[in-house]
């Protein structure tokens, strides 16, 4: 089997970024998405958001539905800092580090949405939530057992481990169970796909950036250690 | 039961915490089954619970050698060369936390929470780029909470009279 | 003395109690999640969501190295800062339900016991004489429990909202000293002790005025009649 190491997949090593035990660093790979992240966020930083219009029932009028102004502020904030931490977590070269991007990822999502008038979508909030609290349990073991099954949470020592015990297998399955929980993707789409119902578009989109580009991350991750 | 049935039912919001919940703990279960042990060869290693202790160190069980200022406590991180003045931290005490070493034995918990000391280190130094995440997700769920409390939770738009009663009396 | 500080490796203790440790936190975990799965009300879930975490904190606890140490405490500090987010979001959703008719405390609680009156002055300094002394997020937790006891037993409800914005602000403020402090320990590594205490002081200043924070805000709901 091919050894992978933290190049197979991102290509040359551009450079690191060392603060102390946790480095940084950067690859063609993540410095595309790291740059991408940034231009969306910095797209979000100077848009504003839409208004949505509903029809009335039983009348010609319609209704619009927009964000108010304390509302949008605190919605730019949280998007804006969502952003930064999905770009941070593109170069991280840190496992525990990772997990703690993703659970800040995480809490902004919730943030975002927290301030809407709708109880539909307040509700798929509080479940979404409810998942990433449950969440921390799968993340944070997963962080824990990898470092006593191999001593280290630094990706560089981890893609060098030769032999992968059954242990490192359960707890990047676990890690990855994780990340599905936290950021929504495949059978628990459902909180996350209810969140989007409510005007202020461009933030909302950011909940679904990161949920992309941190599933990305996570699989490479996995790959660098069971490879 | 049909793919459509068992899609619809995962549509659901309310659901989502369960089913997820039942995922996981069945894994868990595998967890079980599974061979785990710990590797011996870790970064920043500790004595055996109260060897330091039984040997009457006066800072207990955090006690990781080094004098004050002078010479570096045993760190052993994973890039030391990273961290220039390495193990600086872990010796240093506070000079009332040094008056409280001298004074009493009892008092190591305490004073590995002050300034200084190895979790000091590990949290401020080498790993301080967690520490720092860990704060901002402190930060960023106060901003959530207190942003609903004060706009919407405790409707103080609508008690303005009641306000200005307390404030009289 | 002839013991060993730092022993080179990890003590065969924590290797024999490494796997009954984590199967412990496994079990606890899955009672928990099971719980979440029967559960009917929303509020149980949240609650039982916190023995999740609880098992997470064995999980982690488990490994027995210092490092394991320094992880508890980003375990334990999501688990609250989630906790009392999703809380408010469930408080929100309630109240939008029923039009805002519905209050925090279901009841109104009047509490007059002489211990409130009296005994705050004393305890309050000496939690935060104590939590200053320890600095970091130990000492922070401790003078903002402080902080806290006094807000809560003392009556000032209808602080004006610039004045908890104020405390916010005096919290973001410590957060970038910290910040500030981290960066000096990397750009000028032989002012390591400037860096400690702008580390330590920032980050007591930023837990014990979050702490504070709250203890104002559950005051505007608490002995509402």
């Amino acid at each position: 089997m091919i050894k992978m190491d933290i190049t197979t997949l991102g290509g040359s090593l551009f450079g690191t970024i060392p603060l102390g035990d946790i480095v940084l660093y950067v690859t063609p790979f993540h410095l595309f998405m790291f740059a991408t992240v940034i231009v969306f966020t910095c797209l979000i930083a100077i848009s504003r958001t839409e208004t949505q219009i509903e029809a009335k029932f039983k009348s010609l009028g319609n209704n619009a539905v927009s964000v108010g102004l304390a509302e949008f502020k605190i919605r730019r904030f949280l998007s804006i800092v969502c952003g930064l931490a999905t770009a941070g977590a593109m170069i991280t070269g840190d496992f525990f580090n990772f997990i703690l991007f993703v659970a800040l990822i995480g809490i902004v999502n919730i943030g975002i949405v927290s301030a809407v008038k709708q109880v539909d979508v307040l509700d798929a909030a509080f479940q979404y939530g409810l998942g990433a609290m449950i969440s921390s349990l799968p993340l944070f073991s997963a962080g824990a057992m990898m470092l006593a099954a191999t001593g280290t949470l630094s990706l560089f020592e981890l893609a060098n481990i030769a032999t992968i015990t059954p242990m490192m297998i359960f707890s990047a399955v676990l890690f990855l169970i994780g990340v599905a929980g936290e950021t929504g993707i495949a059978p628990f789409f459902a909180t996350k796909a209810e969140m989007f119902r409510t005007p202020g578009s461009p933030f909302l989109l950011i909940i679904h950036l990161s949920s992309l580009f941190i599933t990305i991350r996570a699989i490479e991750i996995i790959l660098i250690i069971l490879t | 039961m049909k793919i459509g049935e068992i899609l619809n039912k995962l549509a659901c919001p309310r659901r989502i915490p369960k089913i997820f919940s039942v995922v996981l703990g069945l894994f868990l279960l595998i967890g079980l089954i599974t061979p785990i042990a710990l590797n011996n060869d870790q970064v920043y290693p500790r004595p055996a619970p109260q060897e330091q202790m039984l040997a009457g160190d006066s800072i207990a069980p955090y006690d990781r050698g080094g004098e004050i200022l002078k010479s570096p406590g045993i760190t052993k991180a994973q890039y030391p060369n990273n961290s220039k003045s390495l193990g600086m931290v872990n010796s240093y005490m506070s000079p009332i936390a040094d008056g409280v070493r001298n004074a009493s034995p009892y008092f190591g918990t305490s004073i590995y929470s002050s300034p200084g000391g190895l979790i000091d280190e590990i949290l401020y130094y080498t790993r301080g780029f967690d520490t720092i995440l860990e704060s901002t997700i402190l930060m960023m769920s106060f901003i959530i909470a207190s942003w609903i409390g004060i706009n919407f939770t405790m409707r103080r738009k609508d008690d303005v009279d009641e306000v200005k009663l307390e404030e009289n009396d | 003395m002839a013991i060993e500080l730092v022993p080179q490796f990890v003590p065969d203790i924590f290797l024999s109690w490494y796997a009954p440790a984590v199967y412990t936190g496994f079990i606890v975990a899955f009672i928990g999640l099971m719980g979440i799965a029967i559960a009917k009300k929303d509020i149980h879930i949240l609650i039982l969501t916190d023995i999740v975490g609880l098992s997470m904190l064995v999980v982690v606890g488990a490994t027995g190295t210092d490092l394991a140490e320094a992880l508890i405490l980003p375990g334990l500090v999501v688990e609250l800062a989630e906790i009392m987010a999703i809380s408010e979001i469930l408080v929100s959703r309630e109240m939008r339900k029923n039009n805002g008719s519905s209050s925090l405390l279901p009841l109104p609680i009047v509490s007059d016991m002489e211990i409130m009156t009296t005994a705050p002055n004393f305890l309050s300094l000496v939690l935060i004489g104590y939590g200053v002394f320890l600095t970091g997020f130990t000492g922070g937790a401790v003078a903002g429990a402080g902080i806290l006891l006094y807000i809560f037993s003392k009556k000032s409800r209808g602080l004006p909202v610039l004045v908890i914005d104020g405390i916010g602000a005096v919290s973001g403020l410590a957060w970038c000293l910290w910040i500030v402090g981290f960066l000096l320990f990397f750009i000028a590594p032989e002012y390591w002790l400037l860096s400690l205490f702008m580390a330590a002081c920032g980050l007591l200043l930023k837990v014990a005025s979050k702490l504070g924070l709250i203890g104002t805000l559950m005051r505007e709901e608490y002995k509402r009649e």
